[in-house]
């Protein structure tokens, strides 16, 4: 039961020579150097186009100034020591441990604030769990803010430790002093963030981590210095309030509202209108803290029990501060990170922390998709690779972006052609530069063949650190262990044969193993999938492919476009191939599931040429896919199809086939389409699902047979 | 055909429209093997738009058709028929009951029988996976009854045919996700309305607090209400900012004691006298203080639509039979806003406004025929009033006598006015005299009701339409210059043709049906051999477009064995 993280003895040692590490510049001149090599070997072609999608953006600001050592690893480190020193039984508590773990580590702290704030750093949110006074909880959630109106922005000072839990968006600049979201280190000088921290994930907090630069500079210098500052971003004069609440250790943020066409396209559907506002949960037990200057600025702050932002275990925080340290040299090549688990489990939110992390330390991570249902920066479907390059703040489909690569495999699932799957992964392994770390996101499916699949990416990506994680008593699936996988077979791949004791031990050797982290999951709710609104998976799916079709949108504000109303491609049927992923269909009958119907827009290396009508795929090739588009019309008389889609012209140009998967348009974008007379196509008021046989196929997992009904409820 | 009305759903289905369905329906039960392939490949495509979503009905029919339509080839043996046969019939006599499964199993027997499923289907089931192989006959019988049973259960009652009167009740089968999803946004709704409701009362209680202290200053100083201090428009930009999200909660908040409507302790701390005997309840009038006190607060949410909403509210309010003191103040204010629309101040009231006293400025267009009725509706002492008011201000002014009428009819009623009679009926127009007269006045009531809300509502389109610059265009063209692509340059107004129709498309349900088409093969790309592209040129059979199927099968040999070369591609 107990799962250890590998290798907690050696952390010490690792963790001085990151330090001094991280302050030689090398690595960072070879980031940077890399990037720009990438940048030059633009090419012409299909075949290298992946070098014209993204807009590859300078390496920020940030890195190049960064002054200070992030203390987050070193101080939980030593936190960890501590609390294993008092109570090893502690360790593996499950699910609530979180609390009881809390109380040891206010034992052990004195109740100050600068004892607090360190706390905070090693764990955000559990610490606004501690048992501490009402006064300190009513302090802690007072937050000193100042609007100013002719700009339309707030200023918000916090004490060093403070944490904003808070539910909206917002644009975050940091003025003064550094503050941290999820893994993320804002300090000042850098540019703005936009924060989204809608219902359906788990809420964004900002921690004020105080101002440790450096520089020699007293107290009272500090004082003044974030003084001129507070009033250099307020036409009127700020209250006495605010300014008293500010001292040298202080935090200054400015925060903005955020007004994309995202944000504006998501919320013109009456049922998104919410989507930035607060769940159910939090409204039932009156969480929102009343602010009016948080509010003018679109942020909502959270108390209580739901102001728990992200709750990290332990092993969480251990296999973290690990792979920041794997980065910072102890590997001799850049670290492959697999993250798995069971569905809800966690990593999504992981992997976004741990992107953040090392985006603290590195200019870019390599990102590889190969859960097609939840995906992180591609409309679902998609199997694609990505450089990260700016922190994710907010859920997926707040920060959809083109990729390096990708594939459309066209469902949510893989269990319809595993085979396809994996050879799609394998085309696009082939884009990894090899120069940044590399995380690949894995699918929930972990039983069965989903196992397999997990072994096989394991073994073909030569993953150097896997990082599994688990909630609950019993781990959801066997560990993958470098153990395990010696012997253990995959879809694709199966173990080595076992050296006999005659071979040279080189080969056995040769064969690199991983390192394995094991995660134990203890927020609330772990395991089980989001029930309420905006957070079962399939409404994700459609928030991200909202999310993918309101960059169509005018980056101006306006009046918000259906999808209709935007004037499309045309190409003639025979210049494009078209094919459907996840079932057969009669050719003849290929414009009936294409109409109206989200394509993927892929570009095959062979030329297309058809003679008189649709060119029909006979079978799903793997090829590279640019974006996504809506079959919006099909001129029948000219031979055309009609597209509409966000990918830029240039990139069009290539696309010479279709692919259709089970990937729909959200319902909402057919059933609203103002300004149309007549009946909408595919719409019906007419369909009775009272009707015997009119739902869908439906399965129930618990059934149970009557000789084995068990008496729990 | 299809009517959309406020609060039945709308549901995203395969066909394109109603006749597609139909079309396929009826080929489906032709009995016609020809006719029926066609409709299994129509169905081919619904499946791949509905993907994991296919009605299991959907599903069933078309396995079993497709059993009678290789059986109908003659070139399978009863063994492999038997095969066939026997999958489809399982899958749907599981499938089809799966629906009523509860957390515990139930015998497939009971619940085929609630669903009209007879027992010999249900056993034929059971032979076909536990026990020996029925024999063809009977697995032929058991497709028949089936696919009887789907036209009748399923075909023929979907889609709006029979079961119009029962629309309303709510569907069960509906998927529980949709339904959960329904439940709980309710719910979530109605706490927001709760927090909404709390947050206003909030905002206007601080805001009067100011407001009151502004007045004690005045009062010391005697001088002119002040512009507004920095709290109070900060308090401002808080109600407006509430004003576009919660309009309605506002306007609620509003109406209630102690807001629009002061109480005593108010009025008092406002220095105005708050008993009945110094007003004029037949023509009600603001105090100057008190519509100062509100001033600002309104002015800051002058829109049309929140005066129209405000209006028709007041005159909810007061056909509610408040109090006097109610009455009298809801009075004033529809009277004070009548006044601010009113064409000319002079003729309108003698009080000389500037503009500063005025909660807006431009005249808005009042759905002035629905004013009159709301007016005559809530009956009150000052009803007259405001009722003169109205008339004079409305832009197509009713004949002069109409209007004589109407405010006699109405000082008789209102003059005898107690608080127990009921308004009765109160819309005097014209006088009732014939049914003629009645039907009119519905048409025009209904008329006006349901234009004027109408107009406000509606969502502007006119600049929805997508409008790209002569440079855009050609800038994108220019990027997809050399390929097949291009931006569609064809005057066509999009935003009248919904995703999914083009312009000129017919409403035929074989309108897409693809004539010709050619396969095209893309070899494993994971070889990393220089592959050379396969086409096969692939003519299939022109598949004209039946106008009436019903008159039997019109398809001529050579048509037929067109149809079946081009389909055994599939």
């Amino acid at each position: 039961m107990t799962m250890k993280v590998h290798k907690v003895s050696s952390w010490s040692q690792h963790e001085q020579r990151n330090t001094t590490k991280r302050h030689g510049k090398n690595k960072w001149r070879k980031k940077i150097h890399s990037l720009d090599s990438t940048l030059l070997s633009t090419s012409v072609g299909t075949a290298n186009l992946e070098q014209l999608i993204p807009k590859r953006e300078k390496p920020t600001l940030k890195l190049l100034k960064k002054l200070y050592t992030k203390p987050i690893p070193e101080n939980s480190c030593a936190e960890e020591r501590k609390v294993m020193a008092t109570s090893v039984t502690f360790a593996h508590v499950h699910t609530n441990g979180g609390t009881e773990l809390d109380d040891r580590n206010s034992s052990v702290d004195s109740q100050e604030w600068s004892e607090y704030a360190k706390c905070v750093l090693q764990n955000g949110m559990e610490s606004s769990t501690l048992p501490k006074t009402n006064q300190m909880e009513e302090d802690g959630l007072h937050f000193h803010a100042h609007f100013d109106h002719t700009h339309n922005r707030a200023v918000l000072v916090m004490k060093q430790g403070q944490v904003l839990c808070f539910r909206g968006k917002c644009l975050l600049t940091c003025l003064y002093g550094h503050v941290e979201v999820l893994g993320f280190t804002i300090e000042e000088g850098q540019q703005p963030y936009p924060l989204f921290s809608p219902p359906s994930h788990c809420p964004l907090t900002i921690t004020a981590l105080g101002n440790n630069a450096p520089s020699g500079k007293n107290k009272k210098e500090g004082l003044l210095e974030a003084k001129a500052i507070v009033r250099k971003y307020l036409s009127s004069e700020p209250s006495k309030k605010l300014m008293s609440e500010l001292d040298s250790d202080s935090c200054v943020v400015l925060l903005e509202p955020l007004d994309t066409p995202l944000t504006r396209f998501l919320t013109s559907f009456s049922e998104l209108s919410e989507i930035f506002g607060l769940n159910s949960k939090e409204l039932k037990s009156q969480a929102a803290v009343y602010n009016p200057v948080l509010s003018a600025v679109g942020v909502t702050a959270l108390r209580g029990p739901c102001a728990q932002g992200l709750v990290m275990s332990r092993s969480y925080r251990e296999a973290i501060s690990s792979l920041l340290s794997a980065w910072a040299g102890e590997f001799d090549r850049c670290p492959i990170i697999l993250v798995c688990g069971g569905k809800s489990s966690g990593k999504s939110t992981f992997n976004r922390h741990l992107i953040n992390s090392l985006l603290n330390h590195t200019v870019s991570v390599e990102y590889l998709e190969c859960d097609l249902g939840q995906t992180e920066f591609t409309p679902p479907g998609c199997l694609s690779l990505s450089t990260v390059t700016e922190p994710l703040l907010g859920p997926p489909f707040t920060h959809l972006r083109d990729p390096e690569h990708m594939v459309y495999y066209g469902q949510a699932d893989c269990q319809a052609d595993i085979d396809r799957y994996l050879e799609s992964l394998k085309s696009i392994w082939r884009h990894v530069n090899g120069e940044s770390p590399v995380i690949i996101n894995t699918m929930g499916w972990i039983r069965g063949h989903g196992f397999q699949i997990l072994v096989d990416l394991i073994r073909l990506f030569s993953v150097t650190h896997v990082v599994q994680l688990s909630f609950g008593n019993a781990p959801q699936c066997q560990l993958l262990t470098p153990d395990f996988l010696r012997t253990a077979h995959g879809w694709q791949t199966h173990p080595p044969t076992p050296p006999t004791l005659t071979e040279e031990p080189v080969s056995h050797l040769s064969i690199r193993s991983h390192v394995f982290l094991s995660v134990q999951s203890e927020f609330e709710g772990a395991g089980t999938s989001g029930e309420m609104q905006h957070q079962r998976s399939n409404e994700l799916r459609d928030l991200a492919l909202l999310s993918y079709f309101s960059k169509l949108q005018s980056p101006e504000p306006g009046p918000i476009r259906p999808l209709h109303c935007f004037i499309p491609y045309q190409v003639p049927h025979s210049a494009v191939a078209i094919g459907v992923t996840h079932c057969e269909v009669a050719p003849n009958n290929i414009l009936y599931v294409s109409n109206a119907s989200i394509v993927g827009l892929c570009c095959l290396s062979e030329k297309v040429v058809g003679r008189e009508g649709p060119v029909v795929l006979s079978q799903t090739p793997i090829c590279q896919c640019v974006g996504l588009g809506v079959l919006r019309g099909v001129d029948m008389a000219r031979g055309l199809y009609f597209l509409v889609t966000p990918v830029s012209p240039s990139v069009l140009r290539h696309v010479n086939c279709l692919l259709l998967g089970e990937i729909t348009l959200p319902k909402i974008l057919l059933t609203k389409q103002h300004g149309v007379e007549g009946d909408l196509p595919y719409v019906t008021t007419d369909y009775s699902f009272e009707v015997q046989g009119a739902g869908k196929l439906h399965i129930y997992k618990g059934l149970a047979r009557p000789g084995f009904i068990k008496s729990t409820n | 055909m299809k009517k959309k009305t406020v609060g039945k759903t709308r549901h995203v289905v395969a066909w394109m429209n109603k006749a597609e369905y139909e079309h396929v329906l009826e080929y489906l039960f032709s009995k016609e093997p020809a006719l029926q392939k066609h409709a299994l490949h129509r169905i081919s495509a619904w499946k791949g738009r509905f993907g994991q979503s296919t009605p299991v009905a959907v599903d069933s029919t078309a396995d079993l058709v497709r059993c009678q339509v290789l059986d109908s080839t003659g070139q399978l043996e009863a063994n492999d028929l038997v095969l066939l046969y026997g999958m489809a019939l399982v899958r749907f006599v599981n499938l089809i009951t799966e629906r009523q499964q509860k957390r515990v199993a139930r015998p497939l027997r009971r619940l085929a029988g609630n669903i009209n499923i007879p027992e010999w289907v249900v056993n034929l089931r059971h032979d076909l996976t536990h026990r020996r192989l029925p024999s063809l006959k009977w697995c032929r019988k058991g497709c028949g009854f089936v696919l009887d049973w789907l036209h009748q259960e399923y075909w023929s009652r979907q889609m709006g045919s029979q079961l119009t009167e029962d629309w309303n009740s709510s569907s069960e089968e509906e998927d529980e996700e949709e339904f959960a999803k329904r439940h709980e946004e309710e719910q979530l709704r109605r706490q927001k309305e709760i927090e909404a409701h709390k947050k206003v009362r909030e905002l206007l209680i601080s805001y009067e607090r100011e407001q009151f202290q502004t007045y004690e200053e005045l009062a010391k100083q005697r001088g002119v209400w002040p512009d507004a201090s920095a709290d109070l428009s900060w308090i401002l930009t808080q109600i407006k900012h509430f004003a576009t999200e919660a309009r309605d909660v506002l306007i609620d908040v509003l109406m209630q004691d102690g807001f629009l409507i002061p109480t005593a302790e108010q009025l008092e701390s406002l220095d105005i006298d708050p008993s009945e005997d110094s007003v004029d309840m037949f023509a009600p009038c603001l105090p100057q203080v008190f519509l100062h006190f509100w001033l600002p607060c309104l002015k800051v949410l002058n829109s049309s639509i929140f005066i129209n909403l405000i209006l028709d509210k007041l005159f909810a309010e007061l056909s509610n039979e408040p109090s006097s003191h109610r009455t009298y103040y809801i009075a004033s204010w529809i009277s004070e806003i009548l006044l601010c629309n009113s064409k000319s101040e002079l003729k309108a009231h003698k009080r000389l406004k500037i503009s500063k006293e005025r909660i807006f400025m431009n005249r808005l267009q009042f759905p002035w025929q629905n004013l009159i009725s709301t007016c005559v509706n809530a009956p009150c002492p000052a009803t007259p009033f405001l009722l003169r008011q109205i008339l004079s201000d409305m832009d197509k002014p009713l004949p002069h006598d109409a209007q004589q009428n109407l405010l006699r009819l109405c000082s008789i009623y209102t003059q005898g006015y107690h608080e127990n009679t009921s308004p009765g009926p109160s819309d005097p127009t014209q006088p009732v005299y014939t049914l003629q007269n009645l039907q009119d006045r519905l048409k025009s009531n209904t008329h006006s009701s349901n234009h004027a809300p109408r107009s406000v509502q509606a969502p502007p389109t006119e600049d929805l339409q997508e409008k790209l610059s002569a440079e855009t265009v050609q800038e994108r063209n220019f990027a997809l210059r050399g390929s097949a692509w291009s931006v569609c340059t064809d005057k066509v107004p999009w935003k009248q043709y919904p995703l999914g129709k083009v312009p000129g498309q017919p409403e035929d349900p074989s309108c897409l049906m693809v004539e010709c088409y050619s396969t095209f093969t893309v070899f494993d790309q994971q070889v990393e051999l220089d592959q050379l592209p396969q086409h096969h040129g692939n003519r299939s059979g022109p598949l004209q477009s039946r106008a009436g199927g019903a008159d039997g099968p019109l398809w001529t040999h050579s048509d037929l064995s067109k149809l079946k070369a081009g389909l055994q591609l599939f």
